[in-house]
């Protein structure tokens, strides 16, 4: 923990002086008053300060017990990624192959990477999210969901 | 009178059928979010945000109000079979009403749940009725000074309360801010962080980065420990018995105060009410040694302050355009999406559209009451479902939402990008609350700023020479001494992230 809050520290602080480095080129004042610059520069200075306090306070603080992790078990971890991989896959394909057969393939892959295993249950539950979705939406709440090349 | 007359018309265009089927339909989505474990309040209110986006603004918000009230009774259910709170308020819940339904008063421990929040949520909704427009007319003469205090005195009380740092919660503050401040500038109308994108001319979407935080963060979240034990207990006797209903009386008076007093100050969050009654509670009793092993009256008095305190909350955000915590946050973004804009303009200009959203409060409170005390073994149920349904689903609607505001991909990305960042800021323990919370109120607050400083020609002594922003500066510094000082209690600190 204490070594992810410094890094993460460190991560906002590199934020904060891009912020900075960003509104440098923005009007910090003009004819009328404070210009597009004065409040970021402002907000990402306070931002910059705290991060590096934040680094100092942690640092200076007590040990990680020796048994804390953060870093879950591999089982976890392969369901975390089974999650990010196939959503990236769905947003990368949803114009292309449209919402029905989208998100029927994702929720057909995802179930079963999260452990799911009765097809009785995972192929009608994939065919609603895909199919039954798309027509409460698409037809009934006049939702625009995308139709792929296919006109699926 | 005239508060009155108001009243009437609103319950007229609430009882619409229309406005009714909104109602319901809120309601159950919402118990449903509540008893989800791993679907909050805020993620829920966000994902179910496509849901309305064709039908007309009073309906739109009577049905996501109801889903943000829903979601505090159904968040009860969880507590009290699971120990799993299925939101932030409902975690003192887990304390008595766990071992109740250990000792096989789970449905007792239910019911008066229900009754309570019950209680509070109608008294709750009268007080707003007479203190609403007062305050609305009060807040008109507000002027950007005024505003931009009370925007950090409600961002000071969520930041000093969130998370086991008062560092890292300003830091937080600062960084919802700062994702705020992308597009095109308030004042001047200069782009600013666009980077030459044409989809960030328009800022990043607040939907998105809301359900990337708090849905997909939740569900990664969830992904890691998916396990949970139900307890099997008597649901089929919910109506508590008269030594039960005495001993629960005073606890649900003194929840339904406490829950709505807090509930009118800006950026006190949900927990600390529930926490406050359970405090007192236990202090009041005179056999405080039954606190920790099923006492009643820690249930019935947090919950009912939960559900004061959701009713209650929506004062400061229909008056002063203020949010308290990060699902009001999203319930305003509803607003904004569906062209209104909270605040006492909005009580001047629209008077029957927020007259119609109160009087909805009335009717979602009676139908809450009706579907959780006879339905109480139907919502149990659904705690049966694999967490792997619920997760796809949840993943589905955050991929609709997102999908749907723009009908832009780049919104999914968004979505996708901040549900990696919230799973990692709540694996460190980051406070999610101040950031949401800052992204919401950015633009305003640098709004009311730039304007009062140009008022004053640059001079920042505006702020000092006015009484009421004076008296909002201090109570702000005064929330981060106590803060600083570690004076909040531990618990409140930990749990207050919504």
């Amino acid at each position: 923990m204490k070594r992810g809050w410094i890094v993460a520290s460190g991560l906002f602080l590199a934020l904060f002086v891009f912020i900075i480095w960003q509104s440098w080129s923005l009007p910090f004042l003009d004819e009328l008053g404070p210009g597009p610059g004065f409040f970021p520069i402002w907000l990402a200075g306070i931002g910059a300060v705290l991060s590096v306090l934040l680094m100092i306070e942690t640092a200076r603080g007590p040990a990680d017990p020796p048994d804390e992790t953060l870093v879950p078990p591999r089982d976890a971890m392969f369901r975390i990624a089974a999650v990010v991989v196939l959503l990236s896959m769905a947003a990368f394909c949803l114009e292309w192959l449209g919402w029905r057969i989208t998100a029927t393939a994702f929720v057909l892959l995802l179930l079963p990477a999260l452990g799911a295993r009765s097809p009785l249950a995972i192929l009608p539950v994939a065919a609603i999210a895909g199919f039954g979705v798309f027509h409460v939406f698409y037809y009934w709440l006049k939702v625009p969901l995308p139709i792929g090349t296919f006109g699926i | 009178m005239e508060t009155l007359d108001h009243l009437l018309a609103g319950f007229a265009a609430a009882m619409s059928l229309q406005n009714l089927a909104f109602a319901l339909a809120g309601c159950i989505l919402g118990t449903l979010v509540g008893v989800l474990p791993g679907v909050g309040p805020a993620a829920g209110t966000a994902i179910l945000i496509p849901l309305t986006f064709n039908i007309d603004p009073a309906g739109a918000i009577i049905m996501l109000s109801a889903i943000y009230y829903g979601a505090m009774y159904g968040g009860t259910i969880t507590s009290v079979l699971l120990n799993v709170p299925g939101e932030a308020a409902s975690v003192i819940t887990c304390i008595d009403g766990f071992q109740m339904a250990r000792q096989g008063r789970g449905g007792a421990a239910l019911g008066i749940a229900a009754i309570g929040s019950f209680i509070g949520g109608t008294i709750a909704v009268m007080a707003l009725v007479v203190v609403a427009a007062p305050l609305a007319t009060l807040a008109l003469k507000f002027g950007p000074p005024e505003f931009f205090a009370l925007m950090l005195f409600g961002l000071c009380l969520v930041t000093g309360l969130a998370g086991r740092s008062l560092i890292a919660g300003i830091m937080m503050t600062s960084v919802g801010l700062m994702i705020s401040l992308i597009g095109i500038d308030p004042v001047r109308g200069a782009p600013r962080f666009t980077f030459g994108m044409p989809e960030l001319y328009d800022g990043l979407g607040f939907i998105p980065v809301v359900m990337g935080l708090f849905g997909v963060g939740e569900i990664l979240a969830t992904a890691e420990k998916p396990y949970r034990e139900i307890i099997k207990t008597n649901l089929r006797k919910i109506l508590p018995t008269r030594e039960e209903w005495r001993a629960s009386f005073g606890p649900i008076m003194r929840g339904t105060g406490l829950g709505f007093f807090l509930g009118l100050i800006p950026g006190v969050g949900a927990i600390i009410p529930t926490f406050m009654s359970y405090i007192m509670e236990k202090r009041l009793s005179k056999t405080p040694e039954r606190f920790g092993k099923g006492a009643i009256e820690g249930v019935a008095g947090p919950e009912t302050a939960n559900n004061s305190y959701a009713n209650a909350a929506m004062l400061p955000l229909l008056t002063l355009g203020i949010p308290s915590s990060p699902t009001i946050a999203i319930l305003m973004g509803a607003f904004i999406v569906n062209g209104l804009t909270p605040g006492p303009f909005l009580f001047a200009e629209k008077p029957v559209l927020v007259w119609t959203i109160i009087a909805s409060f009335f009717i979602g409170n009676v139908m809450l009451l009706i579907l959780n005390l006879p339905l109480v073994g139907l919502w149990a149920k659904i705690l049966e479902i694999p967490y792997q349904y619920i997760c796809a689903g949840t993943l589905v609607f955050c991929m609709i939402g997102s999908y749907s505001i723009n009908s832009s991909l780049f919104d999914v990305w968004v979505m996708l990008i901040f549900g990696v960042i919230g799973y990692l800021l709540r694996k460190l323990d980051f406070p999610l609350a101040p950031a949401v919370l800052g992204l919401i109120l950015g633009p305003q607050l640098e709004k009311s700023l730039r304007t009062s400083l140009e008022m004053s020609a640059g001079d920042f002594s505006i702020f000092l020479t006015r009484p009421i922003t004076v008296t909002l500066l201090v109570l702000s510094v005064i929330v981060l001494a106590i803060s600083a000082l570690n004076l909040a209690p531990k618990q409140i600190r930990e749990a207050s992230d919504d």
